[in-house]
Parts: structure tokens; C-alpha cells; sequence
């Protein structure tokens, strides 16, 4: 680091002081933005944290306390300049803390003006506090503490939802912050704390879902979509998740990717396979022995798929969704049984013994004895997806002559 | 003595010596002192100021017996004391030995001494006695489970506010998640009594906020070089808790919380095993689901189980109702071998879903298919045995 001399370092900190003040006077949201961006990770703020190295706190209270423009402001700027300063010293704990009084006084000065114009800097406030709150969480973690500090950041992200939610034209900006809390909530598993936002979003007058910015829409959906699958709830998570994938931008691959990742055992669920090409296209080759599996009726297949990819699976929190794939997989392993019965001798085709079930299973390596498979095939039947009974006496099922294997057709099994 | 949170690997003994001679004896007077206190106010208004709730880190209690003898002298006064604490039956007269400091609802870091808080010594031993009471056969298991339920509550209490999380922290937390298992279990069992409902429903949500904790120990203590042998089993009562229709009893969805695993606890049996069972219920495979649990339950599994058997049991007769071919009513025996059931409660347990059954020539019980009466009992099941695991079963 080049040497600076303390006349640098005090010119470093009144330059900041000066844009700060300059862009509240002129309401420069692009300018002002930038003074808070602190995961940016920009040339300006990296040397004024080596300026403010090099600076007594009381010498920094005295440069803000030099003019009114920006003495008034003390609340917002001294815990930013020691966040700022933390920052570039790896306390990260330290950084997260002074940030999030800086944002409680920003919040503070942010309600007395009239206008959206810092509305671009409240986001990145909003940003920096949640990614300055899993570094802190990680850091608290690595020593042996209990992380809470993302916790905190969602309670300030919940007061700043509560001053967007008004009539004027601010309001525009609380899906963004619904948005982040979204991630929060994701990252420490407490899910359940959306709902108050969304049903704030769903069902508040003063919100008109169409007039958000299409990408903030996207990234709700795609959130939204998520939980519906937490809850199985396979027809509504298909439609958020297709409207997401619909009007993300086709140049994000990775969006669409991540889209994709959760949409596809969605649609598995409801019966539709997605093209290999499509797999290949996105790199999600993880599902591609799982449609195979369910074309076969292959349920060895499909536990495998499940093994080799269980960490992806697990860490996508898609893979219990997947388990249950396996009633399809039996279903199309009695049709294509079936289908070969049908060929050699068509008029007893649709008597399938269970016997000749508990060989293909010994074939895909599968011990299962005659009573399970029993078991399987009255709870295909009693779920729709084999039309017909099965007789317990003679160990036999026996399948409808009409439609023995109703499709899903875009409707998940039957609970 | 530090607050009691960076002991790492001391063994038991060692600690003791480091207590010196804070180790109870219950029959010595207190000295009722406050030593160190609390943790001088922070000056920089930049750390953390929440207050309250947080417990002060460095805060360390002196209480040298089970309950503060403040407490003690006003229960008897007030003749407050429960059938346990009372000396030779008299509700006002109780001794140090007998005293436990009750749960309070209302308290606050503000107004709480170091000699009404008992410092990690006192708090292991009291837990060893509350849970040696749960053999007494003297009291009812209810009466029993009221007063351990309350106790271990107030230990909680005086582990959170000492901000206690060490190892030691687990090993109580254990004890006192298997506490609340087995309540869980027992309470179940007459659980038609309507008193014992609202006891139970309490007991569970004690059983999910002590194993949460419980869980964020370990993780807590992870950096520590000691290995917790129960660790992936408390992790999989946490997964069998999922089971049934209500299935997020935690707040957070089970596929979310899969991700947390460490890779060792995630590859235990024992979580394959709840893995298992948990698949096996959502798919409907009554066959495995027995089979799998007869095989390998542990005790405190089966005790977070048996609440679950019996919507298994309805839901499997719901499908061979249902698909079973009409001419041939299912024979009960084979039935109730694939449900684990003894053949004259599975007898009843149809009769209790609306299902009627019927007896051959030779004597044999069936269950004709197709009956339209069927209907899922709303709960308050009765009791009936697990065949697989009656060694558990008291």
C-alpha cells in the first residue's frame, strides 16, 4: 500500500463528505447509491477505508461536525465509515453491526423524502445488509458462536418493507426488499416467516402486482414457486415457476438454470418429461437418468440416480419430492409388463400375476417379496394409477379392459 | 471460572475441581454472594445492545442448591410445594434436598441475581435427580411427568441465561429430549383421556423446542474434538417427527433442513433409517414401513413412531378396501401380520374405521372389500400393539 499522508487521508474523507452531502442536495440516486455499496468492493471506498486507517475517531467526528450539510447526518455516517473501515479490516462482525445502524438512520432520514429518488440506494442498502450479514453469520460460526446476525438483518428488511408499503411512489420498491427477505428467510430455513410479506404483496390495495419491475416479478414468482413445492402443492408451483422461467431474461443462464432446476421435478410430478435436449442445454444432466428411469419403469434406475446425485438433490431441497417419483416407476413397469403379456397372448394379458412383478424386481436387483408388491399395487390402484383390483387369493392383479394406466396429464397422483 | 462456555474436551472430574466447592451438598447452608456478577456495560455503543432476552455471557450463578433458598423459604411460607418436594407429606415444610426451582414465566435479565441462578454443576445434578424420579412408582406417571416437565423447563432456563453451550449443555439437553420423547410416547397412550390431550400437545411442543436446541448445540460445539454418540440419533427423531399429515412442526420444511446435515450424521444409520421410514410413509407402503420399523427402531424411534402407526394402519386398510377384489374378502391373519397387529385388534381397528368383517366356514376372520363405510378415525386412536417391537412397550 502506497504511503499516505495524513492531509491525503483527511481529503479522502471530506471528498466522501462532499459527494454525500452533493447528492442529497441534488437527489442523485446513481451518485448517492454508490457511497453505501460497500460489497462493491470499489476503488473509492477501499481507499477511504485506508484513509480512515489512518485517522483518530475523534478526527473523523470533527471533519463531519465541519459543516452543516453533512453534520446532520452524524447517524447515518460515522457507523458507515466504521463499517466502512471494518469492512477493509476482515471484521466482518464489527462491519455488519456499524451497517446496521447506518441503515436504521438511513430508513430514518429515507421516510422524510418525498420523492423515490434514493430509491436505487435503499436497495443496495437493503443488498450489503443481508451479504454483510452472512459474512458476519459465517465468521460468528468459525469461532464457535452462534450466527444471529442474518436474523437481524431480516427484522431491518422487515421495517423497510413497512416504509415502502405506502401510497406513493416508493411503493414500487417492496417487492425487491419482499425479494431479499426471500433469500434470508431461504438461507436460514425459516420459510414460514414469507408469508406475512406475501400475503402483504397478495392482497394489500396499494400494491398492483403488474406494476413491479418484471425482474423483481420473476425473482417472486421463482421464490413463491419454491414454497409451493415445500408444500407439494405441484399446480400452483408449476404455474409460478413457468410464469418465472416465461419472463426471466433469456440471457440469464444461470436464472434459468436455477429455474429449471425446481420446475423440473414439478412437472415429473404432474407426468411431463422434459427433452434430453433440454437437460443438455441447461447442464442439468442430474435429471436425466431420473426421466429415464420413469420411461423404463426402471426403479432401480431411479434409486441410483437419487444416490449419485443425493447431495445435489438434497441441497437443491428437491429430493423428496423426487422420491415419490417412484409410484410412476412402478406404474410403467406393470404396463410394459403388461404390453409384453399383451403380445404374447392378448386375451390374458390384463391378468398380470404378482409373481412375474416380483421377478422383474429381482431382475433390477430389487428384493421385494410378494406381499409388498401387494402392498405397491393397492396403493397404485387406490391412487389412479392402475385402473382395476387385485386378489389376494390368487395373488393376481387384475387390470381394467379400458384405460388400465390413466396418465397424470399434467395432474399430480392423487393423494 | 469462565462463564462456562469455552470448557472444551475437560472431562467431568476436571471440571469439579475447577468448581471447587460450588459441587452441591445440599445440606450446607448457601452463601448467598454474588461473585463476578454481570458483565460491566459495553461502551461502544457499536456492539450489540439487545437486552432481556439475550443472556449475559458472562454471567455465573451461585446457587449451590437445586432451588435458591429465597424461593424455598416463600414456597413453604405459601405452602407452595409439589407432592415431591414436600418433607414427610407436609405441604408447608420442605428441606434443600427435596426444593426445585420452579420454571418462571416472567423473567428478565434485569432483576436476576447470581444466587437465584445455579451454576452448571448444580444444574447436571439436579437433572440426574429429576430424571431418576421418572422411575419412582410411587406417583402416577402424569403427576410424575408434571413436575419433571416443569423442573427441566426452569434448568433450560438457567442454561439459556448463563449462555451455557457446551458440551456439557448437550448432555443434559439429551436427557432431557429423551425425557420428553418417552413422555411423548406415554401420554399418547391414554391419550382418550381429554386431560391427558392438552398435556400431551404441550409436551410436544416442549419435545420440538428442547431437540431444535438441542440440534444447534451440536452444531455449535461441532469445532469441539469430542464425538456426541447420540448425535444422529436425536437428528433422526427429528426427521420421524415429520411424519403425519401436519407434517412442519418445526416452521421449516424438512427438504430445507436436509441441507444442514454434516455428511457423517447425514450417512448414520440412523438417519437412513428415518430416510426410510419417512419414504415409506409418504408412498403408502405399509409393508415397509413395518417391516423397516420391527427391524430397526430404537427405543426413542418406536417412542416417536407408535403416534403414527396407527394413520399407516387406516390408510393401508383404506386401500385394500378399496382395490381389493370384492369375491375374496381379505383374510385378517395375513393382514395383521403385514400391519403388525395382533388379530383381535385389527379386528377392532376395522370396526373403528366404519369397516366390517365377517368369519368363514373354518373360523377364520375376513375383511370383505368395497364397503362404502369407510372413514378416518379423527384421532384419539386407541392403543394398539406393535408386534415387531412389544420389547419396548411398557
Amino acid at each position: 500500500m502506497a504511503y499516505m499522508s495524513m492531509g491525503e487521508a483527511h481529503r479522502r474523507v471530506t471528498e466522501f463528505l462532499n459527494r454525500f452531502s452533493d447528492a442529497i442536495s441534488c437527489q442523485d440516486g446513481a451518485s448517492f447509491k454508490s457511497l453505501f455499496s460497500l460489497s462493491s468492493n470499489s476503488p473509492f471506498l477501499l481507499s477511504l477505508a485506508d484513509a480512515l486507517n489512518l485517522i483518530q475517531d475523534a478526527a473523523t467526528t470533527r471533519l463531519i461536525n465541519q459543516s452543516d450539510n453533512y453534520s446532520q447526518f452524524a447517524d447515518i455516517l460515522l457507523p458507515l465509515f466504521r463499517s466502512i473501515q471494518t469492512y477493509r479490516q476482515g471484521n466482518l462482525l464489527e462491519a455488519y453491526n456499524a451497517f446496521e445502524k447506518t441503515a436504521n438512520a438511513f430508513i430514518q432520514e429515507f421516510r422524510n423524502w418525498e420523492s423515490a429518488w434514493a430509491l436505487k440506494t435503499l436497495y443496495v442498502i437493503v443488498y450489503d445488509i443481508r451479504v454483510l450479514a452472512e459474512k458476519a453469520d459465517r465468521e460468528l460460526a468459525s469461532n464457535g458462536k452462534s450466527p444471529e446476525k442474518l436474523k437481524g438483518a431480516g427484522s431491518v428488511l422487515m421495517k423497510v418493507f413497512g416504509t415502502l408499503a405506502g401510497k406513493g411512489s416508493k411503493r414500487v420498491g417492496a417487492l425487491y426488499v419482499t425479494c431479499q427477505l426471500f433469500k434470508i428467510y431461504f438461507k436460514l430455513g425459516t420459510v414460514h416467516l414469507c408469508r406475512s410479506v406475501i400475503r402483504s404483496i397478495e392482497t394489500a390495495r396499494i400494491f398492483d402486482f403488474e406494476e413491479f419491475p418484471k425482474r423483481d416479478k420473476v425473482t417472486y414468482m421463482y421464490y413463491t414457486g419454491r414454497l409451493e413445492v415445500f408444500n407439494e402443492n405441484f399446480p400452483a408451483a408449476d404455474y409460478k415457476l413457468s410464469y418465472a422461467l416465461t419472463y426471466c431474461n433469456p440471457q440469464s443462464e444461470a436464472n434459468i438454470r436455477m429455474i429449471l432446476k425446481h420446475l423440473i421435478p414439478v412437472k415429473l410430478s404432474i407426468g411431463i418429461l422434459p427433452k434430453h435436449s433440454l437437460l443438455e442445454k441447461y447442464n442439468l444432466l442430474e435429471y436425466s437418468d431420473i426421466v429415464q428411469a420413469l420411461r423404463r419403469g426402471d426403479l432401480r434406475l431411479l434409486r441410483g440416480a437419487l444416490q449419485d446425485h443425493e447431495d445435489q438433490f438434497l441441497r437443491s431441497g428437491v429430493y423428496l419430492v423426487l422420491e415419490k417419483l417412484e409410484l410412476q416407476v412402478y406404474q410403467r413397469l406393470v404396463k410394459k409388463i403388461y404390453n409384453i403379456q399383451k403380445q404374447k397372448d392378448p386375451s390374458k394379458a390384463h391378468q398380470v400375476k404378482l409373481e412375474v412383478i416380483v421377478k422383474a424386481m429381482k431382475w433390477l436387483e430389487i428384493d421385494m417379496d410378494v406381499d409388498e408388491v401387494e402392498c405397491i399395487m393397492a396403493i397404485l390402484i387406490y391412487k389412479n394409477l392402475i385402473k382395476g383390483y387385485f386378489a389376494h387369493k390368487s395373488k393376481v392383479v387384475v387390470l381394467s379392459k379400458a384405460d388400465p394406466f390413466p396418465k397424470l396429464n399434467g395432474k399430480p397422483v392423487s393423494s | 471460572m469462565e462463564g462456562g462456555n469455552r470448557n472444551r474436551g475437560f472431562s467431568f472430574s476436571q471440571t469439579r475441581r475447577r468448581g471447587g466447592d460450588r459441587v452441591s451438598t445440599f445440606g450446607e447452608r448457601g452463601t448467598a454472594k454474588c461473585s463476578r456478577g454481570r458483565s460491566s456495560a459495553s461502551t461502544s455503543d457499536l456492539n450489540n445492545t439487545q437486552e432481556d432476552a439475550q443472556p449475559s455471557s458472562n454471567f455465573v450463578g451461585t446457587c449451590p442448591y437445586m432451588c435458591p433458598e429465597r424461593e424455598r423459604i416463600q414456597r413453604e411460607k405459601l405452602r407452595d410445594l409439589a407432592v415431591f418436594e414436600r418433607l414427610n407429606g407436609n405441604p408447608g415444610k420442605s428441606s434443600p434436598a427435596l426444593v426445585v426451582k420452579k420454571f418462571c414465566r416472567t423473567i428478565s435479565t434485569k432483576y436476576v441475581q447470581a444466587s437465584d441462578m445455579r451454576p452448571i454443576t448444580v444444574l447436571e445434578d439436579t437433572l440426574n435427580y429429576l430424571l431418576s424420579l421418572l422411575e419412582s412408582k410411587e406417583h402416577s406417571f402424569e403427576v410424575v411427568h408434571d413436575f419433571v416437565f416443569d423442573r427441566t423447563r426452569s434448568i433450560r432456563q438457567d442454561l439459556t441465561m448463563q449462555n451455557i453451550v457446551n458440551n456439557k449443555a448437550v448432555y443434559m439437553y439429551e436427557g432431557m429430549v429423551k425425557f420428553h420423547v418417552v413422555s411423548h410416547y406415554k401420554l399418547w397412550c391414554s391419550i382418550s383421556d381429554p386431560n391427558t390431550a392438552s398435556v400431551h400437545h404441550l409436551n410436544l411442543e416442549q419435545l420440538t423446542k428442547t431437540l431444535a436446541s438441542l440440534l444447534n448445540l451440536y452444531e455449535v460445539n461441532r469445532n469441539s474434538n469430542h464425538v456426541h454418540e447420540k448425535e444422529a440419533e436425536f437428528h433422526s427423531l427429528y426427521v420421524l417427527l415429520h411424519l403425519g399429515s401436519s407434517s412442519q412442526p418445526m416452521g421449516e420444511p424438512l427438504s430445507l433442513w436436509f441441507r444442514r446435515l454434516s455428511t457423517p450424521v447425514l450417512k448414520s444409520k440412523e438417519i437412513c433409517f428415518a430416510r426410510r421410514i419417512l419414504r415409506s410413509f409418504r408412498l403408502g407402503n405399509y409393508k415397509d414401513f413395518f417391516c423397516t420399523a420391527a427391524a430397526q427402531a430404537s427405543y426413542l424411534q418406536f417412542c416417536v413412531l407408535m403416534p403414527y402407526i396407527n394413520e399407516v394402519r387406516a390408510m393401508a386398510l383404506s386401500c385394500i378396501n378399496f382395490g381389493g377384489y370384492k369375491l375374496h374378502p381379505y383374510p385378517l391373519l395375513d393382514l395383521s401380520e403385514h400391519l403388525m397387529i395382533k388379530e383381535s385388534d385389527l379386528d377392532s381397528f376395522c370396526n373403528y374405521c366404519g369397516l366390517e368383517t365377517c368369519t368363514d366356514e373354518s373360523g377364520n376372520k375376513l375383511l370383505p372389500t368395497k364397503q362404502t363405510t369407510f372413514n378416518h378415525p379423527k384421532g384419539g386412536f386407541q392403543n394398539y400393539s406393535f408386534l415387531g417391537l412389544q420389547e419396548y412397550e411398557r
